[in-house]
This record gives C-alpha cells, structure tokens and sequence, in this order.
C-alpha cells in the first residue's frame, strides 16, 4: 500500500474527527456567549455597549451599572469556571477510566471527592473561618484522600489496579463516615445546612478571584495531560503490557493521577461536588471518536466544558430558586449514560 | 550470544519458583521451555524480558545486564507477547501494533507516519495488513495472536519472548504461527524463547529445549539430545512413547493402559498428580 494512504489509517487523519472538534469549540464558544444573556436579571444584547461603557467609567446610568455589575462580576467569571471545572472533571474522568481500563469508573473512585468535601465540611464548621480557609481544606483533604489510597496500595504491593480500587473504596468510606459525624455534630439550624448545601454543588459561589486560582491549576494539568495523552493508550493496556513495552506503569500512572485529583479538588472546592460528568462525557467522547485517547480526550474535555456550561445555565434559569447542579447533571447524565450502554453494546468490550 | 541467563534464582513471597537456572540462547535460535503447569515457564519468560525483580543471579540480552538498564533500554531489544490479553479498549489493530514504538517516544511524544508506515510493514510482512483497520476486540484468538506478534516485531526484531503462544490457536494456526516465527529466526537472525505445551511442536521447530520441573531445569540441550522418550516421560510425570515416523519426524504420545509401552515404568511416578 502507499505511503499517504496509510498515513491516511492515522487517527488523527480522519476528516470526520478534526471537523468534530471544530464543531464542539465553535459549539463552546456559542454556548458561553448564549449563556451570559440567560439568566434573572434581563439584559439584552444591545445593551452590551453601555455594559462596556460603565465599566470604562464613562456611563453611571443606576439600571445599567447594576446590570453591568451582574454580567462583569457573576455571569463572565461564573461561565468561565464553570467550563473550566467541565473541562478538568471530564478529563479526569478519561484518564482514570483509562488508568482502570474500565469506561464505569468516575473521577471519585480512589476518594478525592469524599475527602474534598470532608474538608470542605470542617472548615464550615470552624468558628470564623473564611472563604480561602475552607477551599485549602477542601483541596488539602481531596489529595489526601488519593494519597492514602496511593500508599495502601503500595503496602499491598500486589495487583497494583485492583488493590487501588479496594483501597479507594477504604478511603472513600472512611471520609464518608467522617463527613456523616460532622453533620451529626454540627449545630442543625446554621451549619447544616451549609454543609447539605455544599455537598449538592453549586456554581453559584463562582467568583474573579477562584478563577485565577483555577485557571492555572486546572489549566496547567489540562495542558500536562493532553500533551502526554498518548502514554494513556499504552497504560491501559495493563501494567505488565506497559512495561514490556518500555513503559514505566508507575511513574507515568502516579503523574497522571496527581493531576486528574488536583483538577477534582479544585473543582469541589469551588463548586462542590458535580456528578456525572466526569463518567459520561468520556463515554459520549468514546462513542464518536472510539478510544484512542489522542483524539478522545479533545473530544470528552471540549463537551465536557459545553456539558456543564449548559447544566449551570438550565439549572439557574429553569427555577426561580437555583437548582443544585448535581441534580441537573444527573438527571441529563443518567439517562445519556443509559442510551449509551445500549448503542456500545456491540463494540467488544469482554 | 543473544540471551544469557546465569545462576537465576526467583522467589514469590519467600516460595522459591525458579531455582538455579542457566540458560543461553544464540542468535537465531528458537528456544522451546516445555514443563507442565506451575513448572516456572512463565515466571523465567517475565525474567528475561526483566518483568520481575531476580533474588540472585543475571540476565544479558545482547550482552546488556538488565539490572539496572531502564525499561526503554530494554524494550528496544527484547519483545515480549504477553499470554493473555486482558480487557483492553476497543483499539483498532493497527493501534495496537504501533505501541511497540513505545520505547522510542519522549513524555509528550506520539507516532508519527513514519511509525504508522513500519507497524503497517511488520502486518504486511505477517501477511496480516487486512486487519489494520479492524477492531481488536472483533477479531479472532489467532488473529490477535498475530497482532501482538506484529507489535513484538516492531518493538525489537532481535530477541522475541512468547508465553504460550500456540494457547486457544486452531490446529492450523498453531503450525501457521510457529512457521512464521521460525522464518524470522532464519532470515533476520531473531533469538526466539517460548513456553510450549506440546512436546510435538517443541520437537517439530526447536533448536534447544529447556526443560523445566518445579523451577529447576531438568534438562537442556539440542532436540534431538534432550527430547528422548524417557526424558519426556519424566517431564510430564507419565509414561510417553516417542514414535519416529518414515519421514523422520518425531511424535510423542502418551501410553493409556491397553497399549504396551516401552518407557520408564508408569508405578515408578506419581502419574496421577495434578498440577
């Protein structure tokens, strides 16, 4: 056969695949610019101009500053985290479903979200304790979780992937049980709720100053993992696979499970915990472009940004009252998760 | 010499599974390991394509010690296919052959055309190149055998490790693959070691048989020097007959009590062990 005809057998020739990709960047762009009119306060798109002008200073209309206010300082910070925490949970999701060789393992399963959120749920409860207090917990608790996880597995030091979910599942209850005493020991009219409210996730707290500390750590591991995609291919095929091949499994695994929970601690510490995305979008990426994660992670991190972007934006303006995203997420993920078990049913997986 | 294995010793949580193993394997030779099950085959293949950590004792390949080589310096000399596949993403074939590049890759490196051209070589030259663009999971056991073996090939043509390779293989394949197999000793010099279970086949294409019992090499050496009818017999703990037809060829079979056999005595070995 010639040379550019096999050249054209290489995954990432395929017309198909880059006209997906355009499609879903052009798709993102239009559903961030959508959803910064959607929302309670009506602003509409001709009135963009006088936005600009109040914040350069040269308009201070009362009506048009409060609506400048609402669209500078909610709606573009709010939009862009929320995309970014799409991004980083569905990226996660690829690398551990590929780390596990398993497309039914989400971000959570070695405990990072669990621990998160049990630091998330301490801090609320310390007397005085601010904003940045209780994200360093969240964080801090969420890589704890997956390094105890981590050394469980290496005093084990045998069939090193199934003794990694054993271990989750140890650290997952244990941060569970921990969060469950929290609630119980907290006073029930002011700090419960707070911690319910935690734990069901929301957008809404999305401010400037979390996207700069979300930006580059959730930017930077996007970047490290898309890079470095292609050794993910190779890990899945199994440790002993990945080493004959001149793979080191555990260096390259340990690398890319410290950026996928760093990127999943971020994001519970911003917004709570988001569920579904980090299973189903991986899946969906998996179904268009099939599994060679050169192309599938483009894919599953770009309709991963669009997937929660379109969730936040139904969930604050369905309702009067905001819906917690995970309910959203849920209740579009569930069903989407469903309908592509039965379209995947005849592509091999056994 | 190609693959030198000197004084290997293997422990598994204290239990001794290789003890005291020599072997050595020149270039383009194709060295058969025969020994029933739990016998170490497995165990001394990982070792030599330095999978598992040796107690004592050293491995060369080309002369290089794999102690303290890294895995790529490795990988880009000896290959490896592996016994069982386990569940792997749907890949297509041609995917799966082009990982043998592995070893060559920086951190945010992928394969190139030039990579997908060579793993497409490796397939035409297997006579395989229809299956480049079929699903790994869809095709059959012999077909994936051969993908590996592409991906092997690609990885390091020099020395090639197989466990097992004749398992779930129809009793045309298996003849088909070793044949293949042993047209690469033979033209690019490749050093082949692999575990059989069928002494015909070792006898049929082997240049050297290792035998191996509980872990200890029982015996090694040329077919024609090691595979006697006694020797077989005692490797598999029952009494065998070694049957030379017109043509030259060896077959061993099995005795079953109604056919007088002309070997070690049955009583003199726990025939009826399991292992």
């Amino acid at each position: 056969m010639h040379d550019t005809a096999i050249t054209q057998m290489m995954p990432g020739a395929a017309k198909a695949n880059t006209r997906l990709k355009t499609g879903l960047a052009l798709g993102l762009i239009l559903v961030l610019v959508l959803s910064l009119w959607i929302g309670w306060v009506p602003i509409a798109p001709t009135e963009l101009g006088g936005i600009v002008r109040v914040w350069l200073g040269m308009e201070a209309g009362q009506d048009i500053a409060g609506k400048a206010l609402v669209f500078g300082m909610v709606r573009i910070p709010r939009a862009l985290i929320t995309v970014l925490v799409g991004m980083g949970l569905s990226a996660a999701g690829a690398v551990y479903q590929g780390l596990f060789r398993n497309p039914l393992v989400s971000p959570d399963i070695l405990g990072v979200s669990a621990g998160a959120t049990f630091g998330a749920a301490l801090g609320l409860l310390m007397a005085g304790s601010s904003w940045l207090t209780i994200q360093s917990l969240a964080f801090f608790f969420g890589l704890t979780a997956v390094g105890m996880a981590l050394v469980i597995a290496r005093v084990v030091a045998v069939r090193p992937m199934l003794v990694l979910v054993l271990a989750g599942l140890v650290v997952l209850s244990i941060f569970n049980a921990s969060i469950t005493l929290l609630k119980y020991l907290s006073d029930p009219y002011n700090e419960l709720p707070a911690i319910v409210f935690w734990m069901m996730g929301s957008m809404s707290r999305a401010q400037w100053g979390d996207l700069r500390v979300a930006m580059p750590i959730i930017g930077g591991s996007l970047i490290l993992i898309h890079v470095a995609r292609y050794k993910l291919n190779v890990l899945s095929l199994g440790d002993l696979q990945a080493s004959s091949l001149g793979l080191n499994p555990g260096i390259y695994r340990l690398l890319f499970i410290f950026l996928s929970s760093v990127m999943v601690s971020v994001s519970v510490a911003i917004c709570g915990q988001v569920l579904w995305v980090g299973l189903v979008m991986p899946h969906i990426a998996r179904t268009l472009v099939g599994p060679n994660h050169e192309e599938m992670l483009p894919v599953a991190v770009l309709s991963g940004g669009i997937f929660l972007l379109l969730a936040d934006t139904a969930a604050r303006a369905l309702t009067m009252a905001e819906l917690p995203i995970s309910v959203v997420t849920a209740f579009i993920g569930a069903p989407l998760f469903a309908y592509l078990l039965y379209r995947n049913r005849g592509s091999g997986w056994s | 010499m190609s693959i030198v294995c000197r004084d290997l010793h293997f422990a598994y949580n204290g239990n001794p599974i290789l003890t005291d193993v020599n072997l050595a394997v020149e270039e383009g030779e194709f060295c058969a390991l025969l020994g029933r099950n739990g016998s170490g085959k497995t165990t001394l293949i990982y070792c030599l394509a330095g999978l598992l950590g040796l107690r004592q004792g050293t491995v060369a390949i080309d002369g290089m010690q794999l102690a303290g080589a890294t895995r790529g310096d490795i990988a880009t000399r000896v290959s490896l296919v592996p016994q069982e596949h386990a569940d792997m993403f749907p890949f297509r074939v041609l995917d799966v052959v082009v990982m043998g590049r592995t070893a060559t890759f920086r951190f945010a490196q992928r394969p190139g055309p030039e990579d997908y051209q060579a793993a497409y070589q490796v397939l035409s030259q297997l006579e395989a190149q229809n299956l480049a663009e079929r699903n790994f999971n869809r095709i059959s056991g012999g077909e994936r055998r051969i993908a590996l073996l592409a991906r092997a090939l690609l990885q390091a043509e020099g020395t090639l490790l197989l466990d097992e390779p004749t398992n779930h293989l129809d009793f045309n394949n298996q003849y088909r693959l070793l044949e293949k197999i042993k047209t690469l000793c033979r033209e690019k010099g490749t050093s082949v070691v692999a575990s059989l279970h069928d002494p015909n086949l070792a006898a049929r294409f082997a240049d050297r048989v290792v035998m191996l019992n509980g872990g200890r090499v029982l015996a090694s050496g040329a077919v024609d020097q090691v595979m006697t009818a006694s020797m077989v017999s005692r490797l598999y703990e029952t009494t065998i007959r070694r049957i030379e037809t017109d043509d030259g060829e060896v077959v061993f079979v099995p005795c079953s009590t109604d056919i007088e056999c002309h070997g070690p005595a049955a009583d003199e070995m726990e025939t009826g062990r399991w292992t």
